[in-house]
């Protein structure tokens, strides 16, 4: 039995909110199968299991966090320009409770 | 004019021998004309203005920007239908910081879809053509930014890179594209793809230039955590050409034709041209030096970027919705407008990329494969780091050769590991400095090299790269079309 199938790609496509066509699932599993060997490669890497995984491009990277005082931020009228539907100071979406 | 350097047109502005209007309509007119032979913009912006006069070299120049960084007022769609109809209500600190400076926008250019590609094919308003020969690519992801600045519509253009969506595109079109140490330049306002490999950077037509509007961008922004405080580099100071003294590495497994089953001919053609330049490093007075890097390892450098990067993408565009932003679906519900919308709006490509970012991050699986890359991309930073103690920098050719064939293939993960098409990548791994400069011609198209050291150490980069390119004879060139 194959190890990803075309039911699962299109349960992953549902999740993300998106459709795929059959030529796109399919794509989607041959690309499966060439990082599922690839990583087979990376497992046999000595040492790798010693190593922290990396999360920061840099290692001295350093935040200092900014005093906790209200800024102003964007308008409400700025917020709504690119909405494709609005209603006074709100987005407007179809009903979402009955 | 608007196909010089910067330092020379600032010099006639300077002189009153030309103003910046004259400039700002030189460089549309020119951006039309090559709309129509190539397809690399998004949006022309025929009522550009000139800016405030300032000190600044870039003051009353004409630039172009990369359709993923936001501009007040402008369209800014990330080359996808998903945003085909968005105008932001702010502009992006790098782009602003030229602004204030002067500069003159003049255009947005077209990229692959959110910058996840590297043909330059994938932009929703169709594929840019490859100004030296329109059946090859630009590469991608900053395609038209490569073509324009390659056709001279003006010196400099931004891109970003995440992979090597400036160096790549630059090295097929015959220009200059540098990426800075990574947080050099504030990402505010740029789309976002994979925020631990995302930069900014620029295509220009010299490394002069390329010092100028980085010296220009660059600094600490409060709206971005990652961005440093560079006020003590000086990028157009440090380029003095000096590099007697000088080390620099390249790496065997990816330089030796012998490791190569059935080499083609352009890939001949570009490794000994690679070797010729080896040998101009030498004259300069640069020590240059062979290493081995485990092939193993160079071969999952391809994987490691597609896990990494996919996982980070499918956060960072879960928020296209069609309901805050974007063209709005008719569904009936909610849900079903999103899917709608997320259907109908991304492309074949990103689509596939997500579902691989979504798998590789499901806990069953984060292990095996998002942490495991995690931690191959630092055993590949550390090995870089080691290198970059005992020398300045590593110098690669750019990719297999020049420019590809645009043959309608999908840009699909090849079963074949290919590091040399995807080293460039190491740069984004580490965030480490990295700039190609055009080196030569193979089948009449320009080839590049590129030359990448350690972190903050973007003065000596430079200067290495502007001294070769000193040494050879395509700073400033101007893409001609080829048979």
């Amino acid at each position: 039995m194959n190890k990803f199938t075309s039911e699962m790609v299109d349960n992953y496509a549902n999740k993300l909110l998106f459709n795929l066509t059959e030529d796109e699932n399919k794509l989607v599993l041959d690309e499966f199968e060439v990082i599922d060997k690839t990583i087979d490669l990376i497992n046999e890497i000595e040492g790798l299991n010693e190593l922290e995984p990396m999360t920061h491009t840099l290692d001295d990277f350093e935040v200092d966090l900014r005093e906790d005082i209200p800024e102003e931020s964007i308008k409400v009228e700025d917020a709504l320009k690119n909405a494709g539907a609005t209603e006074g100071r709100e987005i407007e979406v179809p009903k979402v409770v009955d | 004019m608007i196909n010089k350097s910067i330092t020379e047109i600032h010099d006639a502005l300077a002189s009153n021998k030309i103003t910046s209007e004259e400039l700002i309509k030189e460089s549309l007119e020119k951006s039309h004309e090559i709309q129509e032979k190539y397809n690399a913009f998004v949006t022309i912006i025929d009522d550009a203005k000139k800016g405030n006069n300032t000190e600044s070299l870039v003051s009353g120049i004409p630039f172009g920007v990369k359709d993923n960084f936001s501009t007040k007022g402008i369209l800014s769609t990330g080359s996808s239908h998903t945003l085909k109809n968005y105008v932001p209500i702010f502009t992006a600190t790098a782009v602003q910081k030229l602004l204030d400076s002067g500069a003159v926008m003049v255009n947005k250019t077209v990229l692959d879809e959110f910058g996840l590609g590297g043909t330059g094919t994938t932009g929703h308003t169709g594929i840019v053509l490859n100004p030296w020969d329109k059946t090859r690519m630009c590469a991608g992801s900053s395609a038209g930014s490569a073509c324009a600045v390659a056709s001279g519509v003006y010196p400099y253009a931004l891109g970003s890179d995440t992979g090597d969506s400036i160096r790549k595109p630059a090295a097929y079109c015959g220009i200059v594209g540098y990426k800075p140490t990574y947080g050099m330049i504030s990402r505010f306002g740029m789309f976002p793809f994979a925020s631990s490999l995302d930069h900014v950077g620029v295509l220009t037509r010299s490394v002069e230039d390329a010092a100028i509007v980085v010296d220009a961008m660059k600094g600490k922004d409060p709206n971005d955590m990652t961005s440093w405080d560079s006020n003590h580099i000086h990028l157009k100071d440090a380029i003095t050409g000096n590099v007697k003294g000088k080390k620099l590495f390249y790496i065997k497994e990816l330089c030796d034709i012998n490791n190569y089953t059935n080499p083609n001919e352009e890939l001949i053609k570009h490794l000994q041209n690679f070797q010729d330049t080896l040998k101009i490093c030498q004259n300069l007075g640069i020590e240059v030096a062979e290493e081995s890097i485990n092939q193993n390892i160079l071969n999952a450098i391809n994987s490691v970027y597609t896990v990494i990067s996919c996982a980070e993408a499918t956060s960072n565009l879960s928020n296209l919705t069609g309901i805050i932003y974007g063209p709005r679906s008719n569904a009936k519900n909610i849900n079903e407008m999103m899917i709608d919308y997320r259907t109908k709006g991304f492309s074949p490509l990103i689509k596939r990329r997500l579902v691989i970012g979504s798998y590789v991050l499901q806990q069953e699986n984060q292990e095996r494969y998002f942490k495991n890359a995690q931690k191959l991309r630092r055993l590949i930073v550390n090995i870089m780091k080691e290198f970059f103690t005992k020398y300045d920098g590593l110098i690669l050719p750019v990719g297999c050769g020049p420019a590809k064939k645009l043959d309608g293939k999908t840009e699909q993960l090849s079963k074949e590991a290919n590091a040399l098409e995807e080293h460039l990548q190491i740069g984004n791994f580490g965030g480490f400095p990295s700039i190609t400069i055009p080196n030569g011609f193979v089948s009449n198209l320009p080839v590049g090299v590129n030359i990448t050291g350690a972190c903050y150490d973007d003065e000596n980069i430079l200067n290495i790269a502007y001294a070769l390119e000193s040494a050879m004879e395509y700073k400033g060139q101007i893409a001609k079309e080829v048979e």
